[in-house]
């Protein structure tokens, strides 16, 4: 895998906790100011051209070599498809899905396709404990499979619900999600298998920063089609993918309640108080000591030894 | 074993050497002083036993189908509850309830308060028992059990608030095993490395004052990772890890008291007098400190609701299940700790305790399972995740029970100490 | 959206209703526009065609029921009436070309591609690709007009397409392999 800076890498040689604790502090901090590669890529999701040919599927599962699906994928049933009262999702055989919305006051149907999101800086890097995420300057967010201790703290702290478990697997298990197909297309600036098989260009790729510029300009110049919002341009502090749609999103799936900033400022403030205790609490818990036992003490220390324990 | 005691002077083992001067052997050690026959006698004789085979024939063979067929063999594999019973109850919820080694270490070593002296080993060992089967419940719930020291010497995520929880863990087992060792010692009779241990207590107990205020609220911090699945009133991003330790003070110390009253009560052979004789009292002088941490708890539960102003989700159904949680799992034993104090009750203290102790792993599983994902649907573990859960803390049951038949833990040993 | 689709619905009847009154072309704007029967009658749609076959599409039939402006925007002179193109392209006139691919990037997300859109003196920073510059247009009319909509409907599949869809000769087994989230 090609080398990518990691703004991390530069604390990997703290070993002891006290050390890798303090330097935490700065770690954060930098992390704050920390805005996404400017040169990195994204894709922007147009709901209103989607038309549910899942060839987007059909080319994720080719591209990233999953298992055999259990329908084909051209076979639009699976919209139909409801399990705990939810419609599909990402699991450990397909990276990505769509589905149907019949939203009341539209004339047809809406589609809405789930992947990863690829955030700018995404929950499931900054809540790894082995670092076994990496966001790359060209955007994607990749996974090494070869540190990870399956704790799935990332599936809890992925606002999307996207990384899955390979739970069927008693002694290879691992994190299965998209990986924006980095090692294969991506690096290369070629856009991902799902954006090239799109008949509908409902995916379009490009620099995030201009893709924010053409939905902006979509929603301006087509008065009325599109909801005046761009999911993903600062949900969870912006994420790559991004998406336009022309009704409500929460209409069509979307968590709408996801905060607007990164999830790792929610964690900051804990973080921040454990420089302090640690360098206050042995002076003040020592200082408490001595005035607790000071008439042991003065009594006399020998006595005092004899008797403890 | 009670029958035993009676017919046997020299039972229970407080000795190196019997009444006839001859010493104890570690096997005879080991055989609580029994012979084979009389060893299984007394172990068939207790019902306690039966069930706890009953609960192995059937968890024994699911732990090894986990293993061999992976998670998927015995949980339902959820990818949108990706924790289930074994972190939700084996982690959040004996994490703190092990709070009590920290709890009485400093109060007892940093201090001064030699009064709560008879309770302190148990106190300790109830912590490290605690700490070692969270590890082994997360062993059971982690997909590579076997890179565990990964994220100490393979690939560290510092930034990640897990990488707290996981050093800290890991260095208080170690200080939990030290402040334990010196009972070990004793009993095998190596007085040198009780004396190491002895010079290094002021520094193991300021350590795990620090390592426990850090990795309870770091549990509890978790869960600031998922602030758009888990229902607002199970968590306040500014205080979520201030609930976590305050309520592990209450849960620590109730747990001690559940633990002595069990071994008071069906392994009176085992405790010495100054045990028997000082527990009520320091059971009150528990329940006292349970129902201040209680009242400290929800103070800063309703600050977090005022705070983040979340007073109509009190309305909901929601919000009527979360003032039971507290009212049931906090206010309720909060009065009766209060009300042993005053009337010099210690059996009431001990009922108060039990409730508080349930009441915690409630909040626990509240926190990372019910409230979780409110939004979706409810998760309901599959009968074999539910089965081992069982299994792994009846294997802490018997763990437990063998450590305090055997080391001084609440007697003291009679030979060189 | 409804208003846009009675004009439309106007403009084909008109169109047809001319068509057959007149027995000739379709009269589409003042300026020296493009005729129909200038364009060829059939068009082999099939330079991308890999896991669908091409489309053999009937122009001529199309050049009744739609103007030409309404696929081809202004560059056979007809007359634009979109507010926003009007800005640029009131008096364009015809223009060199009127094929799709002659504008359209067979390529839309090549290096290459994207990197003229570093041109901040741009204005389409947002011009479809060929495949999509065909679909939306078909499809989008397709839908507002009753015509087919599935895949299938235009293409026929290819063998390639067949193993990456998992269909026809490598469909799945009956009895499901996986797919499910494991609940």
């Amino acid at each position: 895998m090609k080398s990518t800076v990691s703004r991390r890498n530069f604390i990997k040689g703290g070993l002891a906790g006290t050390v890798a604790a303090t330097v935490l502090k700065e770690n954060t901090s930098q992390a704050a100011s920390f805005e996404g590669y400017p040169e990195g890529m994204g894709v922007l999701v147009d709901l209103t051209r989607c038309v549910g040919c899942r060839s987007c599927e059909a080319a994720c599962n080719q591209e990233q070599k999953l298992p055999q699906p259990a329908k084909p994928f051209n076979d639009f049933s699976v919209f139909d498809e409801i399990e705990h009262g939810q419609k599909r999702r990402t699991d450990e055989t397909r990276y990505t899905v769509v589905n149907r919305y019949d939203v009341p006051g539209q004339d047809h149907p809406l589609f809405r396709k789930i992947q990863c999101n690829h955030c700018q800086e995404p929950a499931c890097l900054t809540s790894c404990f082995v670092n076994a995420y990496t966001k790359t300057p060209e955007g994607a967010v990749i996974y090494n499979a070869k540190v990870c201790v399956g704790c799935r703290t990332c599936m809890i702290a992925c606002p999307f619900y996207i990384p899955t478990f390979k739970y069927s697997s008693a002694f290879n298990p691992r994190i299965m999600k998209c990986v924006f197909c980095y090692d294969t297309r991506l690096k290369d600036g070629k856009p991902p298998a799902c954006v090239e098989a799109c008949p509908q260009e409902a995916l379009t790729f490009g620099k995030r920063s201009e893709l924010i510029k053409i939905g902006q300009q979509r929603i301006r110049e087509t008065s009325g089609k599109y909801e005046d919002h761009i999911y993903g341009e600062h949900e969870v502090g912006g994420t790559a993918w991004m998406y336009l749609s022309s009704v409500p999103f929460d209409k069509v799936g979307f968590d709408t309640h996801v905060p607007k900033e990164p999830i790792l400022n929610l964690v900051k403030d804990f973080l921040g108080i454990v420089p302090m205790v640690l360098t206050i609490w042995p002076a003040l818990f020592a200082g408490f000591h001595l005035l607790a036992t000071r008439k042991d003490w003065l009594k006399g220390k020998t006595e005092d030894d004899h008797e403890e324990e | 074993m009670r029958l035993f005691s009676h017919q046997r002077p020299e039972l229970p083992i407080v000795d190196h050497v019997k009444t006839d001067g001859t010493p104890w052997t570690l096997k005879e050690k080991l055989w609580l002083g029994l012979s084979m026959p009389d060893y299984f006698k007394q172990f068939f004789r207790n019902p306690v036993n039966w069930l706890m085979i009953g609960i192995f024939a059937v968890g024994l063979p699911l732990l090894l189908q986990r293993y061999i067929y992976g998670l998927t063999a015995v949980t339902h594999a959820s990818n949108d509850y990706p924790w289930g019973l074994f972190l939700g109850f084996g982690l959040f919820g004996m994490v703190p309830l092990s709070a009590s080694g920290f709890m009485l270490g400093t109060t007892v070593e940093l201090f001064g308060r030699k009064d709560f002296h008879p309770i302190e080993r148990l106190a300790l060992l109830n912590g490290l028992l605690g700490y070692f089967f969270a590890v082994v419940y997360l062993e059971v719930d982690l997909g590579m059990p076997w890179r565990l020291p990964y994220p100490m010497v393979v690939s560290l995520g510092p930034a990640a608030v897990l990488f707290l929880v996981a050093w800290h863990v890991a260095t208080y087992l170690s200080v939990q095993i030290a402040e334990v060792l010196p009972a070990f010692f004793e009993w095998i009779g190596w007085l040198k490395g009780k004396r190491v241990i002895r010079k290094m207590v002021l520094g193991l107990t300021i350590a795990g004052i620090i390592l426990s205020t850090l990795h309870q609220g770091a549990l509890g911090a978790l869960f600031n990772y998922a602030p758009a699945k888990i229902h607002p009133l199970w968590l306040s991003i500014n205080f979520q890890w201030i609930h976590f330790f305050c309520s592990s003070i209450f849960g620590g110390l109730s747990m001690v008291i559940v633990s002595s009253t069990l071994i008071r009560n069906f392994a009176g052979w085992r405790c010495d007098d100054t045990f028997k004789k000082s527990l009520d009292d320091i059971t009150l002088k528990l329940g006292k400190g349970c129902s201040l941490a209680m009242i400290t708890y929800l103070v800063i539960k309703l600050v977090a609701v005022a705070h983040d102003q979340e007073w109509e989700y009190l309305l909901t159904g929601w919000g009527g299940y979360f003032m039971l949680e507290l009212g049931v799992g906090v206010i309720l034993p909060m009065f009766m700790f209060a009300a042993a104090v005053r009337n010099n009750a210690p059996g009431l203290a001990r009922a108060a305790a039990f409730i508080s102790v349930v009441g915690i792993i409630w909040n626990r599983l509240n926190t990372s399972m019910i409230a979780f994902n409110w939004e979706l649907y409810p998760e309901i573990p599959h009968w074999k995740e539910v089965w081992i859960t069982i299994t792994l803390y009846a294997l802490y049951f018997i763990t437990y029970r063998f450590i305090v038949y055997r080391l001084p833990i609440v007697y003291r040993w009679k030979g060189e100490r | 959206m409804r208003t846009e689709l009675l004009t439309r619905k106007k403009i084909a009847h008109t169109a047809m209703a001319m068509a057959m009154v007149g027995g000739v072309l379709l009269w589409t704007g003042p300026s020296r526009a493009m005729d129909a029967a200038d364009a060829p009658e059939t068009v082999e749609i099939d330079s991308l065609a890999k896991l669908y076959t091409g489309v053999h599409f009937d122009h001529a039939m199309h050049t009744e029921i739609a103007s030409c402006g309404q696929c081809h925007h202004h560059t056979t002179g007809d007359k634009v009436t979109d507010p926003n193109c009007v800005r640029c392209h009131a008096k364009s006139g015809e223009a060199d070309t009127v094929a799709c691919r002659d504008c359209h990037s067979r390529e839309r997300f090549s290096k290459e591609d994207l990197s003229r859109l570093d041109n901040p003196q741009l204005y389409h920073i947002d011009k479809p690709g060929l495949k999509g510059a065909y679909h939306l247009n078909c499809v989008e009319c397709h839908q507002k007009m009753g015509g087919p909509t599935g895949c299938q409907d235009c293409h026929g599949m290819t063998a390639a397409g067949e193993q990456m869809f998992h269909t026809g000769g490598h469909a799945p087994a009956a009895t499901p392999t996986g797919g499910h989230s494991g609940h």
